[in-house]
């Protein structure tokens, strides 16, 4: 009994003491305080000087969380019980998230930085006069390769990727709009086809694709690339900028039929508690010389034009990354199809995925 | 029991420790490595584990978890007890009813476990947080207390409980004076399994955490997302470290101990 009741009091003291230290902690580091901010967002997406900036230049605390996916993220917000301010939803989600009365209608009054945002990016189908959100980096989809393993191969359709030479050698990222929409864009329709012969056509050539074929993968794709263990990858624009970064013999490119314009935005939850500092991170962020800053750290597409100039050379000139106009002018956003054609779209996927090699 | 063990036992153990501790090793090698990714070692550096000791949010985040594992573990001895004592004073059909119910806890996938949290927690409108995955840790660990306790409790001797009545020892001198320390070392069991429990859930604590309240495996499963990064393994390595040094002054503890059980002998 005397030994029990030792470790039932040595137990409550540490735990004492371990509680104390924390609140201790978080309050030196600002996390208890009532003018707070707490952004949600992708890992490592964000340049941590800045959000210090910001706290030194408003007095606003910053609590910084991050998610891993867009359904996780959607997850919490709409279980509520968390106290999100700012959010970083990719633009499908975003029209799920409005279709949930999710989000809070910006105040573009209190934005005025937002005009330095390219006219391109904005008023795009997924939030018409940007109501709800405003474009965080956008990017594409498009082939990732390694020119060490695969001498005098060059890609700059989406065709090339038949070649029968490319025997289990590609990696697909493992989405079912993105890889339907590589065949749709490799016979020259459009991403957003809802023709349903279209669809079975491009479903049909996909499925002549399935030798060249290593692994229909996720995240894995990073590294394995990265690690020389596969040589092309269909993947987003993002990742293959992680992994050129990582491995500098990888190349990067945009087939000339046109692909997939994507955009991670900042949008205000409904789980928002200070509107106010919301707003004003918000522009922060769109400030010509923070965006620049924040770009060459994440090293994705910046939507901000006056940023461009404040940026390196290099990086606004590098094609694979800001795709000149004629190419811009082939890329499409995904369209919210509708649940049904959604799902005729999974089908297909799926139908490819269980493909006898 | 004493068998002179043969070579084939001794190369048989030498393997199986070396598959177990191997990657753990592997992991703190990687720890110093100047390089920055876990494919080559380049150099010697101390860098990550710089940058471990100067991230306090990590740190908080370790202390979290630490207390978490204490306090639910403690809770749930308590609990568990007192619902090992219960089950066990039923009648043989319902005691086995009881015990399936509380295994079915134990069997049941963490993911699920952690979405009927999360649902339950919404619905009763508790913020998720510190209370949150304090509580649902306490409920999957009272479980595997009971089921720790309960053996135990079985082995004693009934008579031991009617002799204490015989000579007059009232319903709480024979709880704090027989029983108790009778199941003891099942108590401290069903704790310290409890706590490493607790220690290293993920499932269940990633449904229930939210608002800037995050535990260390939560955590290490966001980073990992994006491409370990080498501090956590230079977090991994203190770990070990420290759960080491915690397993030396166990067994210390217990070897004092047991000299004295030995010593005094009434």
């Amino acid at each position: 009994m005397k030994k029990l009741l030792q470790l039932f009091i040595a137990g409550i003291i540490l735990s004492a003491i371990l509680l104390y230290a924390i609140q201790a902690m978080n309050e030196s580091q600002g996390y208890s305080g009532e003018n707070t901010l707490t952004i949600y967002n992708w890992g490592n997406y964000i340049d941590m000087d800045l959000i210090k900036q910001f706290e030194k230049e408003t007095g606003v605390n910053v609590i910084y969380e991050t998610f891993d996916s867009n359904e996780a993220m959607l997850t919490k917000i709409q279980q509520g019980g968390t106290t999100y301010d700012i959010a970083v939803p990719s633009e499908y989600m975003i029209d799920k998230m409005r279709e949930e009365d999710l989000l809070i209608p910006l105040d573009h009054r209190k934005l005025p930085n937002l005009n330095n945002i390219d006219d391109r990016f904005m008023d795009l189908p997924f939030d018409p006069g940007n109501k709800y959100s405003i474009p965080y980096f956008w990017g594409t989809v498009g082939i990732a390769f390694n020119p060490e393993l695969l001498p005098n191969k060059t890609f700059t359709s989406w065709n090339d990727l038949w070649d029968p030479a490319l025997k289990n050698e590609i990696l697909l990222v493992d989405g079912a709009r993105e890889v339907i929409g590589m065949g749709l864009n490799s016979l020259g329709y459009s991403l957003n086809d809802t023709n349903k012969q279209h669809l079975q056509e491009a479903s049909q050539k996909l499925e002549t694709l399935t030798p060249n074929i290593k692994a229909i993968v996720g995240d894995e794709n990073k590294l394995l690339m990265q690690n020389n263990e596969a040589a092309i990858a269909v993947l987003w624009s993002g990742d293959a900028a992680d992994i050129m970064w990582e491995n500098e013999a990888i190349d990067y490119v945009v087939p000339k039929e046109g692909s997939n314009l994507w955009f991670d935005n900042m949008v205000i939850p409904k789980t928002v508690k200070n509107i106010e500092a919301a707003h004003q991170f918000i522009n922060f962020m769109l400030d010509p010389e923070i965006a620049a800053q924040n770009t060459e750290y994440v090293a994705y597409s910046t939507p901000n034009k006056a940023a461009l100039s404040y940026m390196d050379e290099e990086m606004v000139n590098d094609e694979r990354f800001y795709p000149p106009p004629e190419l811009t002018e082939k890329l499409e956003v995904y369209k919210n199809l509708g649940p049904k054609m959604l799902s005729y779209y999974n089908d297909l996927f799926l139908e490819f995925k269980m493909h006898p090699k | 029991m004493h068998h002179k063990s043969t070579p084939t036992a001794k190369i048989f153990l030498f393997i199986i420790f070396a598959i177990l501790y191997t990657p753990i090793f592997f992991l703190i090698f990687y720890s110093f490595n100047s390089g920055g990714t876990m494919s080559h070692f380049e150099g010697f550096t101390l860098d990550w584990y710089k940058e471990l000791f100067h991230d306090t949010r990590l740190f908080i985040i370790v202390l979290n978890t630490l207390v978490i594992a204490l306090l639910s573990s403690l809770i749930a001895t308590i609990i568990g007890v007192f619902g090992a004592l219960s089950i066990h004073a039923y009648k043989k059909r319902m005691k086995n009813t009881l015990l399936s119910l509380n295994n079915v806890l134990i069997v049941s996938p963490d993911v699920i476990i952690g979405a009927s949290f999360l649902i339950l927690f919404t619905f009763a409108g508790i913020k998720l947080g510190f209370y949150s995955v304090l509580l649902s840790h306490i409920a999957f660990s009272i479980p595997i207390v009971v089921l720790l306790v309960l053996p135990k409790l079985m082995e004693m001797s009934p008579s031991l409980v009617d002799a204490a009545k015989d000579l007059g020892a009232s319903n709480w001198n024979v709880l704090t004076k027989v029983v108790l320390p009778y199941i003891t070392p099942g108590i401290f069991a069903g704790f310290f399994m409890a706590l490493t429990y607790s220690l290293d859930d993920f499932a269940v604590t990633f449904f229930v955490t939210g608002n800037g309240f995050s535990t260390l495996s939560v955590e290490i499963y966001s980073l990992a997302r994006q491409g370990i990064s080498l501090n956590i393994n230079a977090l991994s390595a203190v770990l070990f470290v420290v759960t080491i040094l915690l397993v030396i002054v166990y067994y210390f503890i217990t070897q004092r101990t047991n000299m004295k059980g030995v010593g005094i002998r009434k």
